[in-house]
């Protein structure tokens, strides 16, 4: 029973990288009506950023944290100016393709940059700790408490800021919320800005719990936040956090019973189950937009 | 007394708890025009969706020459003669005029795999004189000359006639048409006219939906009358000024003249 | 050859690239699972032919077939496996799942066949399928590639003559009007998932023949060669040609494989940096995608649904508009706006 709980541990480790992860899809989701294919890389070029930052602050975490947010906001902030608001109005489908332009070209600049082997940080790990059932490194637990941390500073934003009202109007009815005198261009820049430096942030903490990565990391995790957003229902950032947590448990647990490799076979598995039975996400009765 | 073609009994539909259609009961006979109005938010438009398949009703049947179309899907429905359109036109928009009748045509036969593959010589041979009564129907409707345009292309009146064009390539048995004035200027208008009265002359059943009730009165033999879900009256449109249940239900509106 | 190698590769991929535009071009699928068909038609046809597995080596059946009967038994595993894939993927029509569907397929497959050794050995993969026929038809090495180039061109003038046939045919014309729009054609009688879910099969079908043929090719196949990645490398070629135009499509291949990838060779690598080279060249594929999307999205050869074209040519067109396909670029439509005329954009489907 205990290493199913220690199972369960780390499943909430995963998930709370996914939650973030995931609500950052939704956010890119909910303002422009696009499945970022590219999204991946927004983790992945924070991992990286964090990377190269390490040297430079002298193995203090929280500033490589910084440095990685700060990477993904920019990033984010250039795919939407560069190439999803260049291609709005057309098909979902074809920005789709023209996202996953984007994830090969960066995940091969990456390459050029840093080579195609796995890299890893010089951070500690920090000891094992009891935290009830479960058993965490500090990092595990520095993981958990900070994406309890940004979901709640997101909520409050989406809840309780004028920029909040605005994001959840544009995800509504862009035309309608330019026309009631929202800036909607700057909002959904915003917005994108908001979800690369989440992105970023995740990146970098999927990128110290596993140890070691390379240019394809963010693009792995995104089938498993694909997931857990379809599980919310797109476009709904609570219940997706819902969505993250059913996805993190169910691949860890499966992948303790049979092999961690297998991880992306319960995610799909998962899905399938997801869309022959309840497309709209898990918690909807209608779908869309970012509700309250 | 003619044979109703359409029989619609109880229908029922419920969107998470607003009731647009209650009970609807009305029946179309065959070779006859029927209209089929009311305010906004009657559940017209509901109940074209519901009959055609694109839609499952909580409750209720509709047969269509004593067949139940409830559970079937669009495309069988459409196989056992109705042919509806949408608010909007809705033409293959990348494809030419022309494809778009021949693909109205419904052959489906020749779209078979095996057709397609092994009997393609003969298929262009069959291909050649439906192309040539498609040109037919094409010019009949003013649109000969953009056979080979995308449809896409046109505009928007001439989707519209396009439309019907297709209509009239599939010949069905039993035609609805949602809205099909809507946005249509009045030379359009008659001539749309013109083609639905053609459609009843070739022994045709059409069903419409419309807001308009001057082609209302001009272009159909009778009128059921709907209102928050329900049918309210059924008969010659001319009996209905005297209906107090239809006047209260427009709220005044001027139910005769434009 | 050098040149050999490259006209045989761009041949089977041409043959792939076929296959994908039924589903994305015809159909207006976006499907990431393709290549997964490509890589079970290559593991098929190489364990029907190889023989039994020599320990510590394993793989299913290892039967000793010859060749051409291999390729049609891989090919039909394919079709199975398409037919699975395509059942789920194709039942929710909302484009993006359909995508994410078949890239989790795909992801779930890579991911088994990686791990469970007993299918196809794992990360080692199954290798050996050396020149099948080769000393039974008296061939040098060369000469058997030389031979092999002119059969795999052979079996892309098939695959290309029964694509045009059914491009130009009945069902390819139902099969685009379901694209464009799928209420729309509900409303006339075709059953949308079923007329996707044939055009899918086929499709997938190219891609096993296709399959089975690049395991001749390089006589080896392994997890590292199947990523999403590559099939990039094929919708780029399609985007290039011309989607929906099986002419096109070949072209576009050509173009991109043989052209491209020359192109790029002689890209420089720092003596360090050994990845540096092919990292950039797929930096400029993805470049081109994203171009050829916004700018010419019809690609080289524009599409011509089904049949010849109306006798009577539209006023005001170019003389010679008639026999041939529509010059405009897609966008040029008066008063555009949501009703672009590209194919890249319909706004068909459950709505």
């Amino acid at each position: 029973m205990s290493t199913f709980l220690i199972t369960v541990g780390v499943g909430l480790v995963t998930a709370a990288i996914l939650a973030l992860s995931a609500i950052a899809f939704t956010l890119e989701y909910a303002v422009s009506r696009v499945a970022n294919f590219a999204h991946g890389e927004l983790l992945t070029i924070g991992a990286y950023a964090a990377y190269t930052g390490q040297n430079y602050f002298h193995q203090n975490v929280a500033a490589a944290a910084l440095i990685a947010a700060a990477a993904g906001m920019l990033a984010g902030l250039a795919l939407n100016t560069s190439v999803i608001e260049q291609f709005r109005g057309r098909s979902p489908a074809t920005v789709l393709i023209a996202t996953l332009g984007v994830s090969l070209i960066v995940q091969n600049v990456l390459t050029m940059i840093y080579g195609a082997a796995d890299v890893s940080y010089s951070f500690a790990q920090g000891g094992l700790h009891h935290v009830g059932p479960f058993l965490w490194t500090t990092s595990d637990i520095e993981v958990i408490l900070s994406a309890v941390g940004v979901c709640g500073l997101i909520y409050l934003l989406l809840q309780h800021t004028r920029l909040g009202k605005a994001i959840r109007a544009v995800s509504q009815d862009r035309a309608l919320a330019q026309v009631s005198g929202i800036p909607a261009r700057r909002v959904v820049m915003q917005t994108w800005g908001l979800a690369g430096a989440v992105s970023g942030f995740a990146g970098f903490m999927l990128a110290d719990t596993l140890g070691t990565f390379g240019p394809t990391l963010g693009f792995g995790f995104l089938l498993l936040t694909i997931t857990a957003a379809v599980a919310g229902g797109l476009g709904r950032p609570y219940p997706t956090l819902g969505g993250a947590l059913l996805v993190g448990l169910v691949i860890q647990i499966g992948g303790a019973y049979t092999s961690s490799a297998y991880q992306n076979v319960y995610a799909f598995l998962l899905l399938v189950a997801l869309m022959l039975l309840r497309p709209n996400g898990l918690f909807v009765h209608s779908a869309r937009a970012v509700r309250a | 007394m003619t044979a109703a073609l359409l029989e619609i009994e109880h229908l029922s539909k419920s969107f998470g708890g607003v009731h647009a259609v209650q009970d609807c009961t009305f029946m179309v006979p065959e070779g006859h025009v029927i209209g089929l109005i009311g305010p906004n938010g009657a559940g017209k438009s509901t109940v074209v969706d519901l009959v055609s398949g694109f839609g499952r009703p909580d409750a209720g049947s509709v047969r269509l020459a004593g067949q139940q179309l409830i559970g079937k899907r669009p495309d069988t429905i459409s196989r056992l003669g109705l042919i509806r359109t949408f608010q909007t036109p809705r033409e293959w928009r990348n494809l030419t005029v022309l494809d778009n009748i021949l693909l109205a045509q419904c052959r489906f036969r020749r779209e078979s795999l095996r057709e397609s593959l092994l009997r393609a010589r003969r298929i262009r041979r069959e291909e050649d004189a439906d192309r040539a009564v498609a040109q037919a129907i094409l010019d009949r409707f003013q649109l000969g000359d953009l056979a080979g345009e995308r449809a896409v292309r046109l505009s928007g009146g001439q989707k519209r006639l396009l439309e019907f064009a297709r209509i009239a390539a599939a010949e069905p048995r039993l035609v609805i048409l949602d809205e099909p004035m809507g946005g249509v200027n009045p030379v359009l208008g008659v001539r749309i006219g013109e083609a639905v009265r053609g459609f009843a002359d070739e022994g045709r059943t059409v069903l419409i939906v419309e807001h308009n009730l001057p082609f209302i009165e001009r272009t159909c033999d009778q009128v059921v009358v709907m209102d928050l879900g329900e049918v309210i009256a059924q008969g010659p449109f001319s009996s209905l000024r005297d209906n107090a249940r239809v006047v209260d239900a427009y709220l005044g509106m001027d139910l005769g003249h434009e | 050859m050098y040149w050999v190698s490259v006209f045989t590769e761009a041949g089977i991929f041409a043959i792939l690239a076929l296959g994908l535009d039924m589903v994305w071009g015809w159909c207006g699928d976006f499907d990431l699972a393709f290549y997964g068909y490509l890589a079970l038609g290559s593991y098929m046809t190489m364990v029907l032919t190889i023989g039994r597995p020599t320990p510590p080596v394993e793989y299913i059946i290892g039967g000793r077939l010859p060749y051409p009967l291999a390729l049609v038994l891989a090919d039909v595993a394919v079709v199975a496996l398409a037919a699975v894939i395509g059942a789920i993927a194709l039942r929710n029509l909302r484009e993006i799942y359909f995508a994410v569907t078949t890239l989790g397929a795909v992801s779930a497959l890579y991911v088994w066949v990686e791990n469970y050794t007993p299918l196809f050995d794992g990360y080692n993969g199954v290798y050996g399928l050396i020149n099948p026929g080769q000393t039974l038809l008296r061939l040098t090495y060369d000469g058997y590639r030389v031979g092999f180039l002119g059969a795999v061109l052979v079996v892309l003038l098939l695959a290309y003559l029964l694509a045009q046939r059914l491009s130009r045919s009945p069902f390819g014309r139902m099969v685009r009007s379901v694209r464009e729009d799928e209420r729309a054609s509900a409303a006339y009688g075709r059953p949308v998932f079923f007329v996707k879910y044939r055009a899918y099969l086929v499709g997938a079908a190219f891609a096993g023949l296709a399959g089975g043929l690049f395991a001749v090719f390089i006589s080896a196949f392994n997890p590292s060669a199947w990523t999403p990645q590559e099939l990039l490398l094929i919708y780029a070629a399609i985007l290039v040609g011309g989607r929906g135009n099986p002419r096109g499509v070949i072209l576009g291949t050509f173009v991109v494989y043989v052209g491209f990838i020359e192109l790029t060779r002689y890209l420089p690598s720092p003596a360090s940096r050994p990845d540096f080279g092919p990292a950039l060249r797929q930096v400029l594929i993805g470049l081109l995608i994203i171009l050829m999307l916004k700018f010419r999205p019809e690609g080289i050869l524009p599409e011509r649904a089904g049949g010849r074209q109306p006798r009577r040519p539209a006023p005001g067109q170019a003389p010679g508009l008639a026999a041939g396909p529509p010059a405009e670029p897609a966008g040029a439509v008066a008063g555009a706006g949501p009703a672009s005329a590209d194919l890249a954009d319909q706004e068909g489907g459950p709505q």
